[in-house]
């Protein structure tokens, strides 16, 4: 909300000092006259502002109003923040600090216990702190007798500069304040202005139409002493002259130079003839620096505060040095309160927020591309076969296949047990193809057995088959039975029933298979020669030869034919 | 004093990252979830397609056989003694009277034959015959070709031995292992 609503995190001008930007305005009050003007930094021009009275800056009522005026001019000059510098000339008062507190290295400690414990650091504890503000002003000179004084000042301008602030506020336009005391700005000035003479003590006598600041330099241009001499509406304090002629016997400076700065409107203007029959040694000067235009040459705060030294240029002393530098003359007497500050985030704070602004932005980037590559990575899933896969489907094709399987197993199982590996028809086929009609053969006797291996732990078996025939043989049959007695004529057979039965076991090609046989002859003992066209098939005794044979065929465990042990499934 | 920076580190900072951090986490452990879930799904799936490409080749190689197979299991179910005679009856109706003669039919539970070395039932039959030699063997070749399930264990053929009564029948004596479920 403060990084939309506000421009605090983009424009600085909300953390910068009002002596640093860009677009300034300068009201100087002295008790009798009001002044206003705006400064532009950046063209280091001047022109005058508003008319302003000491009611309008007083009165709440026109507080607001001259407030809303302002900041009116500044957004009409284009200004992006405003700088709003009071320059307090109507009071000046010093109060002492405790006399224990003589330690120069402790000055930046007590700078800012002046502004937030200012009791614990003055010798007056009566003075009401509600009611003033006190800033630290260092002495640096050698001998002064104390570390510095501070500068007491009311803060009957604070309710003006806080309303200028909530303008800004409330028109989201950086209205930045700073409350200077005019004399210590012009104390400040005099290293530019009119510098002490190296050598000699100096005595700077500032003139404004409410009471007379009187600074002491020794010989060094160092501050010795700084005090002041009321006298409201009188042109000049009756003790002017006694003061300034006691303090410097005080301070034993031998005929210091006089410096006086007239810092209002129509002031005593007979103050140098008069210190000079009082101060006839001492060099009087009356200071009269150029201004700017639209500068009245009596209003030299505004221009000092946002004039520094050109660079290079030679500082006349320490005192100069470290107030222009560390601000000792340039220190705010009514700074926004600290309750209010703490309202608002500081510009660390709003830098944070606006670079949280831009991590966040980058998280959500990431963010949203880690959803993207989610999304996508996801997408790619769902979009597989796989994914959309019924997971039933698996258990119903896999039930599907043990049932096939099972199937397939019986299927072969039977395909096996059902083979064609023994049958009888096809072994009368062998019969009748061993020995054909009128081949010279009478077969008397004819068995075929079959029996199993016995092969404990095969998952199949082989078996044996054997074939024996026994007969009588004429003599034109010998050469058949002694060619059936030969491997090749044997095979020659089986593969002639195995090619006309169709029966593959008869096939003797097969390596896991094997054919044994054997024909023994002998003459027949019955045998009586006739004629051929005396005999007949039956006749015994017209046969010259018996014969035994014995075929055997052997079927290994691994051959297509070996019969399954198991159970069909 | 800085009193926004807790706040902004908090809620600017810390609750982005972890609601971001908790974002990524459940959108990690979704993904991951769907991966486990995909992984699993992905290897059912691919079991699937291995068993559907195996039950597919099973089916091919089965389906031919099936009408066999559906054959056989009705020719198994029948007792073999009653469907050898019956298929004998039947052959011999087709066949010379004079030329195929049953002369005997024995039927064995036990063991024997192929029957001994495997676990599948079995029974044994002996069957004895008087016929001319090609009349038997058609009617082997018959009986054979309905009746599968007989393996053939013993053959005998013998010719007529009774001099008295000379006959052109042969005898013959078969044993077969009948198959049965």
């Amino acid at each position: 909300m403060l990084l939309r609503q506000t421009s605090r995190a983009s424009n600085p001008a909300w953390y910068q000092e009002a002596l640093d930007l860009d677009f300034q305005l300068h009201i100087r009050t002295d008790g009798r006259v009001v002044s206003a003007f705006f400064f532009d930094r950046h063209k280091a021009q001047w022109a005058k502002g508003l008319e302003l009275t000491e009611a309008d800056l007083r009165d709440p009522a026109k507080m607001e109003t001259s407030a809303a005026r302002i900041l009116v001019q500044a957004r009409s000059f284009k200004a992006t923040a405003l700088g709003v510098i009071l320059h307090i000339g109507d009071e000046f008062a010093t109060a002492e600090l405790k006399p224990e507190l003589d330690n120069p290295a402790s000055l930046q400690e007590l700078r800012e216990a002046a502004i937030h414990k200012p009791d614990t650091i003055l010798d007056d504890s009566s003075i009401p702190p509600e009611q003033n503000s006190w800033r630290v002003l260092p002495y640096p000179a050698q001998g002064s007798g104390v570390i510095g004084t501070t500068i007491t000042l009311g803060r009957q301008y604070a309710p003006l500069l806080a309303t200028f602030r909530q303008t800004g506020e409330a028109g989201n336009f950086p209205i930045i304040t700073h409350a200077l005391s005019a004399p210590l700005v012009t104390v400040m000035g005099l290293a530019q202005y009119a510098p002490p003479t190296p050598g000699k003590s100096t005595i700077a006598i500032l003139q404004y139409p409410w009471f007379t600041a009187l600074a002491f330099f020794n010989e060094h241009a160092d501050l010795l002493l700084i005090r002041t001499l009321q006298h409201r509406l009188l042109r000049h304090s009756t003790q002017l002259r006694h003061a300034v002629a006691t303090t410097n016997a005080s301070l034993e400076l031998i005929d210091p130079d006089i410096l006086i700065l007239s810092l209002g409107q129509d002031l005593d203007a007979d103050l140098q003839r008069n210190l000079s029959s009082a101060f006839p040694s001492s060099g009087i000067s009356l200071i009269t620096p150029p201004t700017p235009d639209n500068i009245p040459a009596w209003c030299l705060e505004p221009v000092i505060a946002v004039t520094p030294p050109p660079k290079g240029a030679t500082v006349p002393s320490l005192t100069f040095g470290i107030m222009r530098d560390e601000k000792w003359a340039l220190q705010d007497f009514l700074p926004p309160p600290k309750e209010v500050v703490e309202i608002y985030p500081t510009r660390a704070e709003m830098r944070l927020l606006h670079g949280v602004r831009l991590a966040r932005v980058g998280a959500f980037v990431i963010a949203v591309a880690v959803a993207v590559w989610f999304a996508f990575g996801i997408l790619e899933i769902v979009r597989r076969d796989a994914w959309t896969f019924n997971t039933n489907e698996a258990d119903f094709i896999k039930t599907r296949l043990q049932k096939l399987s099972v199937e397939l197993q019986k299927s072969e199982h039977w395909d096996n047990m059902l083979e064609d590996r023994s049958k009888a028809w096809t072994s009368m086929e062998l019969l009748s193809r061993l020995f054909p009609e009128r081949s010279g053969v009478l077969v008397k006797n004819f068995s075929h057995t079959v029996r199993p291996d016995t092969a404990p732990g095969q998952a199949k078996i082989g078996f044996v088959k054997e074939w024996k025939i026994t007969g009588l043989a004429r003599d034109e049959a010998l050469e058949r039975l002694n060619t059936l007695n030969t491997q090749e004529g044997i095979s020659a057979q089986f593969s002639e029933v195995a090619r006309i039965t169709g029966n593959p076991v008869f096939n003797p090609a097969l390596r896991t298979r094997s054919i044994a046989v054997n024909v023994r002859t002998q003459e027949n003992g019955s045998y009586k020669p006739l004629p051929l066209e005396e005999t007949y098939d039956t006749d015994e005794s017209s046969y010259s030869f018996s014969f035994d044979l014995t075929i055997t065929q052997r079927f290994e465990t691994s051959d297509p034919m070996a019969i399954h042990v198991a159970k069909a499934p | 004093m800085k009193f926004y920076s807790q706040s902004i580190a908090l809620f600017g900072i810390v609750l982005p990252v972890l609601a971001c951090a908790l974002f990524a986490g459940l959108g990690f452990t979704l993904k991951s979830n769907m991966l486990d879930s995909y992984d699993t799904k992905h290897a059912l799936f691919r079991t699937y397609e291995t068993n559907r490409v195996k039950a597919h080749h099973v089916e091919k190689a089965i389906s031919h056989q099936r009408e066999h197979f559906d054959r056989w299991s009705e020719l198994l179910a029948e007792d073999p003694s009653s469907a050898v005679n019956t298929n004998l009856r039947a052959i011999a109706e087709t066949l010379p009277n004079k030329e195929f003669q049953k002369t005997a039919f024995e039927r064995s539970t036990s063991k024997g034959g192929f029957g001994s070395v495997t676990a599948q039932p079995s029974s044994q039959l002996r069957i004895v015959f008087r016929g001319t030699f090609r009349t038997m063997q058609r009617a082997f070749l018959e009986l054979e070709s309905r009746m599968p399930q007989l393996q053939l264990q013993e053959l005998r053929i013998e010719p007529n031995t009774n001099q008295q009564a000379p006959s052109a029948l042969l005898n013959y004596q078969v044993n077969y292992t009948a198959w049965e479920n």
